[in-house]
């Protein structure tokens, strides 16, 4: 448990983060205010969020167990498996959204199939993300429990009413500004934290030395390719059709509260600009969480559960303070995927369910208030379910896992959405709902098909080349959409060139 | 520089400033901190660490104040 200045510094967070978050209410006066934030961030602040809310804080507890257990092989998930799709959202897809004036991926998908296609694919993130609330609530008091001592439930009710507060007064602005400062303190703290422990290893080559002296089983702890018939979930196939060719592009092209942020930037060079400058932050997240974790391999040798190694490094190595500020940054990270979820749920429930289906003739007051309701409720539905959190230990792993499933096949219509303009609604609508059924199929009966024990990367290659195969035949065999019907929704090479403002 | 987009400017520098005190007196706190470690090493991690974020934060609130009177400025005349 933490005490004395490493406890104050974390109160002092939290009571920071609510008044930051409260005082970003004055900017929020219609629904494009709640949801885009006006459309007037800046490039960097977005760039910062974009990052801090891939790597929450349980990514960053499970990065470096990986890294203790498996070696840098893990560090592929923010080179290839980040930046390349970072740039390719940059400069082809981002533009579309943000030009179209769009609010949310189901959003375009709609425009450019149909409507079912939109219903879907915005209902099964709304899904998603709502089971992901109760789990994170837990994760969260979790932490506070062991790290302050306070009761669970007292530890989810301040989590949620923090977060809740300040998502609910000051929407997106406040979720992507509050990223920032953890993003900030994050690097200070993690890059203190490698110093440190390559001082207390004794520097990098004798780290190196000493590992390779460990044992047959940390032979290929530097390597960064792993072969197809490693034991770790890294082969280099894996590695790069399921992660860098699917995954990757649908995580960053895809995925709701990725996109969303670069929506609020005040242009369209604002809106690239920001993924460009999140994907070179990118580069240095292996550094900060990697490395502590290859450390501890030498400075704790023994660990039964290699999710420890991060948690440890920071209470043996870092100096009173700053421990109390990377557990702080730990806290504000979950407060990070809680808020994003809040906030792009509810972007996800007005504007593609509630107002295709419900009310769409109302004024722009009544959107913004169905927004701050839905965030309220959501709420209440994580805080309630985040006990159940409890019973199922493997429950975080297994809705993540199921969200790398459908990234793939969405992916594959987002893609040939854009590119190949003979798609049609029909092509769209059966590659979605045959994708999402066949990876499904494939986890049920994993062990027939696969031989590693979590295949979750070769699943999504699969169900993006079904989902890929499906969308072009039954395309080809339907009605084509007329050329004025996609425009503005296809690739034109004048995309890359022009800015809009 | 049209009403809406001085309007803008000054919204994001109102942001920055919120951001830049938060920073700095984190930045302070981490400096005090100093005073609770053990190892001349440890003393130096805080320090540099508590230095550069005040530097990040006094930065961002001197750069905004700035962009605020600035803005005002041309509102007035």
């Amino acid at each position: 448990m933490l005490a004395g200045i490493d406890y104050f510094i974390v109160i002092a967070y939290i009571v920071g983060m609510l008044l930051l978050g409260l005082y970003f209410k004055k900017f929020v006066n219609s629904s494009e205010d709640y949801f885009l934030g006006g459309r007037s961030l800046p490039f960097w602040a977005i760039g910062m969020s974009i990052v801090v809310s891939d790597i929450g804080a349980l990514d960053f507890v499970g990065v470096s167990g990986q890294a203790y257990r498996y070696g840098i092989s893990v560090g592929n998930f923010d080179w290839v498996g980040s930046v390349p799709a970072m740039l390719l959202a940059a400069f082809i897809f981002i533009p579309y959204f943000w030009r179209g004036g769009m609010y949310t991926i189901p959003e375009y998908l709609g425009r450019r199939y149909n409507k079912s296609v939109r219903t879907i694919a915005s209902a099964t993130w709304i899904l998603f993300f709502a089971l992901d609330l109760g789990v994170l609530f837990w994760a969260s008091a979790v932490l506070l429990n062991v790290l302050m001592g306070w009761p669970i439930w007292i530890s989810i009710m301040s989590t949620a009413g923090v977060v809740g507060l300040y998502t609910y007064f000051g929407g997106i602005t406040a979720v992507i500004m509050t990223d920032v400062v953890q993003m900030v303190i994050m690097f200070i703290g993690g890059f203190a934290l490698v110093y440190l422990s390559l001082d207390a290893v004794g520097g990098w080559e004798n780290m190196v030395a000493k590992i390779g002296t460990m044992g047959p089983e940390y032979q290929s702890h530097f390597d960064i390719i792993q072969p197809v018939g490693t034991k770790s979930p890294f082969p280099w196939t894996g590695i790069l059709f399921g992660l860098t060719f699917v995954m990757s592009n649908a995580y960053m092209i895809g995925n709701q509260s990725i996109v969303q942020r670069c929506l609020t930037a005040k242009n369209e060079w604002h809106a690239k600009a920001s993924m460009v400058f999140g994907s070179a932050l990118k580069m240095f997240i292996p550094i900060l969480v990697l490395f502590p974790g290859l450390m501890a391999v030498v400075v704790h040798p023994d660990l039964a559960d290699g999710d420890q190694a991060l948690p440890m490094m920071i209470k043996t190595i870092l100096p009173p303070g700053l421990v109390g500020l990377m557990f702080a940054a730990f806290f504000a990270g979950l407060m990070s995927s809680v808020d994003s979820l809040l906030n792009s749920t509810a972007t996800l429930f007005t504007k593609d369910i509630y107002e295709p289906f419900i009310k769409n003739d109302a004024d722009d007051k009544h959107y913004l208030k169905v927004g701050q309701i839905t965030t309220l409720v959501l709420l209440v539905i994580g805080v309630a379910t985040a006990p159940i959190s409890s019973d199922f230990p493997g429950i975080y792993v297994a809705i993540q896992t199921f969200m790398s499933y459908f990234q793939g096949p969405i992916f594959s219509i987002l893609l040939l959405g854009i590119f190949w303009k003979r798609t049609t609604q029909w092509g769209g609508l059966s590659a979605l709902v045959i994708g999402i059924g066949f990876a499904v199929f494939l986890n049920v009966f994993k062990a027939d098909y696969f031989t590693i024990e979590d295949p979750f990367l070769y699943i999504s290659w699969w169900s993006f080349v079904l989902g890929f195969i499906v969308n072009i035949t039954v395309s080809l065999l339907t009605k084509k959409h007329s050329d004025a019907e996609l425009e503005g929704l296809v690739f034109s090479s004048k995309i890359i060139t022009k800015n809009k403002s | 520089m049209d009403e809406l987009e001085r309007l803008s400017i000054i919204k994001s520098a109102q942001i920055n400033q919120a951001l830049g005190v938060f920073i700095f007196i984190f930045g302070i706190i981490i400096t005090f901190a100093m005073s609770y470690t053990e190892t001349f090493v440890q003393q130096m991690t805080d320090l540099v660490a508590g230095l550069v974020l005040i530097t990040i934060g006094g930065g961002m609130i001197w750069k905004s104040k700035r962009t605020i009177r600035k803005f005002k400025k041309t509102n007035d005349k």
